[in-house]
């Protein structure tokens, strides 16, 4: 009887005893997403992310992978403001029961117009000071679901949000150096709002340009005039939309084509955005040139 | 985003001719809009009127799913390269047309109905292909341009192939036209009945394709088949209703960019529509069988 | 006068799904001929006429064409069901098809060759019918009109498949003239009719067929009664249990 109560007690301290640190599972919506859990969490995280490079977060058909890669996982982080509508029904179906974790929380909200109606503007990462926040609010995260590596993450995650807060200071610099008035660009998707926002460029987007609807030629005709009116010299490119009727509007005003602007997906790793950091130095460094009209 | 003002009208007094031509000599995609026009009038027209006579109106729309498997290869190959695509679509349509060619004429399946099957089948190996190697990109949203975006090289692209479909189609006009109404006749005088056939499936391919790129397949379709459909009940002769069909399908583009201009309507809907409306009205007040033009022609001749 | 053979059947077999519609015929039609081809439904005439014109190939022996170019110098009228009359195209332009080749598929037409329109469509008596549509003239009159292509076609071997069927007697009559003015300029014709008086009025020449030659010679001594009951006994079902025909090398 002793032995036997014995053999319950050691069983249950064994219980007790820390575990052998085990890998994390984390599955992110998107690759921007996906990089930054990867620079918070490190080796010992493992993320998948469900759309890939060149993708468009706001359209997804999942595939049954991705269904089983999410009832694997400890942890689902998602950017939020309704990006991803798509997410929850994926969710629901594959049965994971553990934290979504949004990673935008606390960021000072903007809106924007889309298809005739007011939403939230989701698209809050392209500003490096929001990026300091999903950093901020990613390693909070990976802290409480693996509390042994608390301090790992703590760490990763504070030399992260200096680099990115660097980054911003940085941005600021270089934008503030163009004259106010020049501070004006085109590009064919408005996921901009909070770069533009935070560091005072005015994106124009071409009204009815999107991926849905045709454009009529009026709009076409105002948005010339507007840009020789106001002398916008840059016109960007969206990674994953028809770039034709863009470079038409360019070679017709004289306005410059300034590149490829990374929004919503990072490129493939050879590319010009391999990470969040790069891409946001890229876009800034892209608008800049652009602004300056060299 | 900060609201964009109204185009700018100049200072000119609105005058009909400032009002007609005005947008076009302003801005140079509206001049390259309407040249487009000009190429797709001429290039499709006259193919339109025999593909309505030979009945098979609903080609073009099949055609644009056909072209799938091959923008998907050329897609694979090449990546987004809009030649790349293009070719890889004109070959898909060509293999698809060709086929059902010939299997309507050697075997006892209509042309209709060899068509039907041959573009599904491309159509399914398209979306196979796709949904296991594509990223989640519209291939074809990618591949099909909108009329006002209409470059330098889709221009080219229209316009040759205009060029070269209706000096072709001149070249074999006499062949081709007694092929589609007593082939019999030309078998039996002719040993190339199926030669002429295959050609003009082949310009068939070619306009669509090239239209396809440089206008969206609305527009493609739509000012091959309505303008062909209206002059039916203008013209008398094959001849005639070629010429027709040019002149409404340029008229429809030149009246469908006005209206987009003045009452920002989007481009390609609006310039079908405008042939749509030509459609309803030649339906109705056609000089040959208008509906209207039936009913009150009471006064019938001596002899 | 001394008569040649201009089309010379030679054990001609031609098939339809390996059963014969036409089934071992030989003999041969003289230059400047006149002959009928009769015989009952399904009897294999058409087939026949389609084999001499080379829009069926013969799955047994053969045709033989002496001083003539089948492509050139053999015109053949169809029956009338595989014209689309629907299509948008004026007498004067189908007709003028007829001077193929000469003009061929890319060559001018001259206005000699317009003229030779217009007299063919006299000849056929659609005058001033030239600018009419294919779709507003009646059978008779479209029938007419094909004779008239083929009057410009210049052929020394005619054929006519069933020309004179569901036409008004009017038609019937004259085209039947022009028939024998063509046999008066020495023309070869061939015609598959149905109406046996015609045929013993107009036609010295007779083929009588059922699917087997049954007799072919002049018009007197082939319509004779025994041949005419041999003929209607011919069955015109294919047997589906049928053998494969022994007779090859006859």
């Amino acid at each position: 009887m002793k032995k036997l109560f014995a053999a319950l007690l050691i069983g249950i301290l064994a219980q007790a005893a820390p575990a052998s640190a085990r890998d994390l599972n984390v599955v992110t919506s998107f690759t921007v997403l996906a990089d930054m859990v990867r620079q918070v969490g490190g080796d010992h995280v493992h993320v998948r992310s469900l759309i890939g490079p060149n993708g468009d977060p706001h359209v997804y058909e999942p595939t049954p992978q991705d269904g089983n890669a999410l009832a694997k996982a400890d942890l689902v982080f998602v950017s939020g403001l309704g990006l991803e509508g798509w997410m929850d029904r994926l969710i629901k179906a594959s049965g994971y029961k553990g934290t979504v974790v949004v990673a935008s929380k606390g960021v000072a909200t903007l809106s924007m117009r889309e298809e005739g109606k007011t939403i939230t503007d989701p698209h809050a990462w392209n500003s490096a000071a929001n990026g300091v926040i999903y950093a901020r609010n990613i390693a909070f995260a990976l802290a409480k679901a693996d509390p042994q590596r608390a301090t790992d993450y703590k760490i990763r995650g504070e030399r992260y949000m200096q680099q990115l807060q660097a980054l911003d200071s940085w941005a600021h610099k270089m934008v503030n150096a163009i004259p106010a008035y020049k501070r004006k660009v085109i590009s064919s998707h408005d996921a901009f709002g909070y770069l533009g926002a935070g560091y005072g460029i005015e994106f124009r987007a071409p009204v009815g340009f999107s991926t849905e609807s045709e454009a009529s030629a009026a709009d076409v005709a105002r948005l010339v005039d507007q840009i020789k009116r106001e002398n916008i010299r840059a016109v960007f490119l969206e990674n994953s939309n028809d770039p034709r009727m863009i470079r038409q509007i360019a070679s017709e005003t004289g306005a410059v084509l300034g590149g490829t602007l990374y929004a919503e997906a990072l490129s493939a790793p050879g590319g010009p955005a391999p990470d969040y950091a790069t891409m946001f130095r890229h876009n800034i460094e892209l608008l800049v040139k652009g602004m300056r009209g060299n | 985003m900060t609201p964009i003002p109204a185009p700018e009208t100049g200072i000119e007094p609105m005058t009909l001719w400032h009002a007609l031509a005005g947008p076009f000599i302003e801005y140079p995609f509206m001049r390259r809009a309407l040249v487009a026009c000009l190429a797709l009038a001429i290039g499709s027209g006259p193919i339109g009127v025999l593909l309505l006579l030979r009945r098979m109106s609903l080609v073009g729309d099949a055609m644009s799913h056909a072209v799938l498997p091959g923008a998907a290869i050329g897609f694979l190959i090449g990546g987004l390269s809009l030649w790349g695509m293009t070719i890889g679509g004109f070959v898909a349509g060509l293999a698809v047309a060709l086929l059902a060619g010939i299997v309507s004429r050697h075997t006892s399946l209509r042309e209709d109905a060899s068509f039907a099957g041959f573009y599904l089948a491309s159509l399914a190996l398209g979306v196979l292909l796709v949904s296991t190697h594509g990223s989640n990109i519209d291939l074809l949203h990618i591949l099909f341009g909108t009329i006002l975006a209409v470059d330098d090289s889709a221009l080219f692209l229209v316009g040759g192939v205009a060029s070269v479909s209706s000096l072709i189609l001149l070249a074999i006009y006499r062949p081709l036209i007694l092929e589609c109404f007593d082939p019999g006749y030309l078998r039996s005088v002719s040993g190339r009945g199926s030669l002429y056939h295959l050609i003009f499936l082949v310009l068939v391919v070619l306009n669509l394709v090239a239209s396809f790129q440089a206008l969206g397949t609305l527009m493609a379709v739509g000012l091959m088949m309505l303008p062909a459909a209206s002059a039916r009940f203008w013209a008398r002769q094959v001849g005639s209703m070629m010429l027709t069909a040019i002149v409404i399908a340029l008229l429809s583009g030149f009246i469908g960019l006005l209206g987009s201009y003045r009452f920002a309507l989007p481009s390609g809907p609006a310039i079908v529509l405008t042939g749509s409306i030509f459609y309803v009205l030649s339906i109705l007040t056609g000089r040959r069988g208008g509906v209207l033009t039936r009913l009150l022609a009471t006064r019938h001749l001596t002899g | 006068m001394i008569s040649t053979p201009v089309i010379s059947l030679e054990n001609l077999t031609v098939t339809y799904d390996r059963h014969p519609a036409v089934h071992h015929v030989r003999g041969c039609f003289q230059a400047g001929s006149l002959t009928a081809i009769v015989g009952p439904n399904g009897a294999g005439k058409s087939t026949l006429m389609k084999a001499i014109v080379g829009l069926l190939a013969p799955a047994g022996g053969g045709i033989r064409y002496a001083g003539i170019d089948r492509r050139r110098d053999v015109a053949y009228l169809p029956q009338q069901a595989e014209i689309d009359r629907s299509f948008p195209i004026t007498v004067a332009d189908t007709v003028v098809t007829g001077c193929w080749q000469e003009i061929g598929a890319f060559g001018r037409v001259t206005s000699a060759q317009w003229r030779r329109v217009a007299e063919a469509l006299s000849a056929v008596g659609l005058d001033g019918f030239g600018r009419r549509l294919i779709g507003t003239l009646s059978a008779g009159q479209f029938q007419r009109a094909l004779f008239a292509r083929l009057l410009l076609q210049k052929a020394s071997v005619i054929l006519l498949d069933e020309p004179f069927n569901a036409i008004d007697a009017r038609t019937t009559a004259d085209l039947l003239a022009l028939v024998q003015r063509w046999h008066g300029e020495e023309k070869t014709i061939i015609a598959v009719l149905h109406d046996f008086d015609q045929v013993r009025a107009c036609f010295p020449q007779t083929l009588l067929l059922a699917r087997e030659l049954i007799d072919w010679g002049p018009t007197e001594d082939v319509l004779i009664p025994a041949n005419l009951l041999m003929m209607r006994q011919m069955a015109e079902r294919w047997a589906d249990d049928a053998d494969t025909c022994s007779r090859n090398r006859d």
